[in-house]
């Protein structure tokens, strides 16, 4: 469980000369285990920080966090974080196989061994790369990098994954692809899944919540629940549940502008 | 790259000294330039292979205190650049002594090196190194700095350590900068040596034979140490194209 209360963050420190600047402000958020929370929000409110708070990547300001009752920094030595940033953040030198097990071999005393190759090859078989494992990665397409990068997160078996904008750079066709791949792995491990977007659709079709922060400091505007049945499906999107949600964030995303 | 292709990139190489060599002849014949202002190529050719076994011992000493003047380069720069990777301050401090090493014309230390180490081969490995080390260090900041966020924050969401990510995830990143570096800098450490020669006191090495050469007007010796350091030099920089050919089989430089 991931508990958030009251949190603050200020970049710049009035110490050093740095001017103050208030990126998150009073939140309060609780993520329970095996819960799928999309973070949506306009540029600049504290989405990506929030991200890196959790994974213990930021120091935060004020308020508390906790990662199942620990600490996020030592929740994050203990490897229970698999991260998958904006881009693939691959190894061009590895191949693809080699960077699928990259987590797993970097701080080896913690968390699982590295996997062997008939793992690997079945991980990539599950996202569809299984021809592509001795390859590097520039031999593959945007969208296959981003296979590989999930690959990557998955093959921690890291109980909380954090997810930033990681479809963001591929095209329109692709990115609803990966959403339901995304869905598929995230159904065989039911990992705490924290997700950060743009995407109205891509937050409701993943999600069993979205949290919708605004204004600047940037708050929690909205905590939508989504009561959409699981597994989810490729249609989805024309159901009229869908649709009253993403209207309900919609207006909270305006409502959030208007504060700013 | 295909085997015909690379085949054709080979003859087209040598079509091109074909071409310099063959068009500095036919000048030399035809204009009738004296001997002493410009030889032909043909007779500096037949002048080393009458008397190649002259220059070895020449070329071992050249080669050697440019390889030690490389490699010292090399190995300080590559620690300095880590030093300012990881501390701002020292980068800070670091920067006024590198451009002040770039804008000492390196040639006028060198009567200085040879009052501090005498007439041995240690004034012309450190003039080798001064003339390799700015494109090294600078080479090497880059390439350490050329990590991207997303990659170091993946790397340190798992809590790996800071000789995890130098060694496993910089120093790879930082290959293809170093041997851009090390191309140029195989020869701007055979010039280093080759002016440790001629201005630090020396009695041996090719620096030496082209100076006694050129004083004493023995024109086959001048040309004979200036075609073999060109020579020296062309495989030096082949070397490191090889060496990076194999070992950045990954990089886009490579296609």
């Amino acid at each position: 469980m991931i508990e958030l209360a009251q949190l603050t963050k200020t970049y710049g420190d009035a110490t050093s000369g740095d001017a103050a600047v208030p990126v998150l402000e009073a939140v309060d958020l609780t993520i329970d285990a095996g819960e799928f929370v999309s973070i949506i929000g306009p540029s600049g409110c504290g989405k990506s920080t929030l991200l890196r708070i959790i994974g213990g990547l930021l120091d935060h300001s004020g308020g508390s966090v906790t990662v199942d009752g620990d600490a996020p920094d030592g929740a994050r030595r203990h490897k229970r974080f698999g991260l998958v940033p904006q881009s693939p953040a691959l190894l061009p030198w590895k191949s693809v196989r080699d960077n699928v097990n990259l987590l797993l071999d970097l701080n080896s005393a913690a968390g699982r061994a590295p996997l062997s190759p008939g793992e690997v090859d079945a991980l990539l078989h599950r996202v569809g790369l299984a021809h592509a494992a001795d390859l590097r990665p520039a031999a593959l397409s945007g969208g296959m990098r981003q296979r590989v990068a999930l690959a990557r997160a998955f093959a921690l078996e890291a109980p909380i994954l954090l997810m930033d904008e990681p479809f963001s750079s591929l095209d329109e066709l692709t990115r609803a692809d990966m959403r339901y791949l995304l869905l598929e792995l995230w159904e065989a491990t039911r990992s705490t899944v924290v997700f950060v977007t743009h995407s109205i659709d891509e937050a409701v079709v993943l999600s069993d919540r979205v949290v919708v922060l605004g204004g600047s400091p940037g708050r929690v505007q909205l905590i939508e629940t989504i009561d959409l049945e699981r597994p989810r499906h490729e249609g989805i999107e024309d159901d009229e549940r869908f649709r009253a949600h993403a209207a309900a964030i919609r207006a909270a995303l305006h409502s959030g502008a208007a504060a700013r | 790259m295909s085997g015909a292709s690379r085949l054709r990139g080979f003859l087209t190489s040598v079509a091109g000294l074909a071409l310099l060599f063959g068009g500095w002849e036919l000048y030399v014949r035809l204009a009738d330039v004296r001997r002493l202002i410009l030889p032909t190529p043909s007779s500096v050719f037949a002048h080393l292979g009458a008397e190649w076994s002259f220059y070895v011992p020449h070329a071992v000493t050249t080669l050697t205190e440019a390889a030690a003047g490389f490699v010292a380069a090399l190995v300080i720069a590559v620690v300095w650049a880590t030093a300012m990777v990881h501390s701002s301050a020292v980068e800070k401090a670091s920067w006024p002594v590198v451009v002040l090493v770039q804008s000492t014309p390196v040639a006028a230390l060198a009567p200085v090196l040879l009052i501090w180490f005498g007439f041995g081969p240690l004034n012309k490995i450190i003039i080798a190194a001064l003339f390799a080390f700015v494109p090294l260090v600078s080479n090497a900041l880059t390439g350490l700095r050329s990590l991207d966020r997303d990659t170091l924050e993946v790397a340190r969401s798992v809590d790996a350590s800071t000789a995890e990510i130098f060694w496993r995830l910089r120093v790879p990143q930082a290959l293809p900068a170093l041997f851009a570096a090390a191309r140029i800098c195989v020869g701007l450490a055979l010039v280093g040596a080759v002016v440790g020669e001629l201005y630090g006191g020396a009695s041996g090495g090719l620096g030496y034979l082209a100076r006694t050469g050129q004083t004493r007007g023995f024109v086959d010796q001048l040309w004979g140490s200036i075609f073999v350091l060109a020579g020296i030099g062309s495989v030096l920089t082949l070397a490191v194209v090889g060496l990076e050919r194999r070992l950045l089989v990954w990089h886009a430089s490579q296609d």
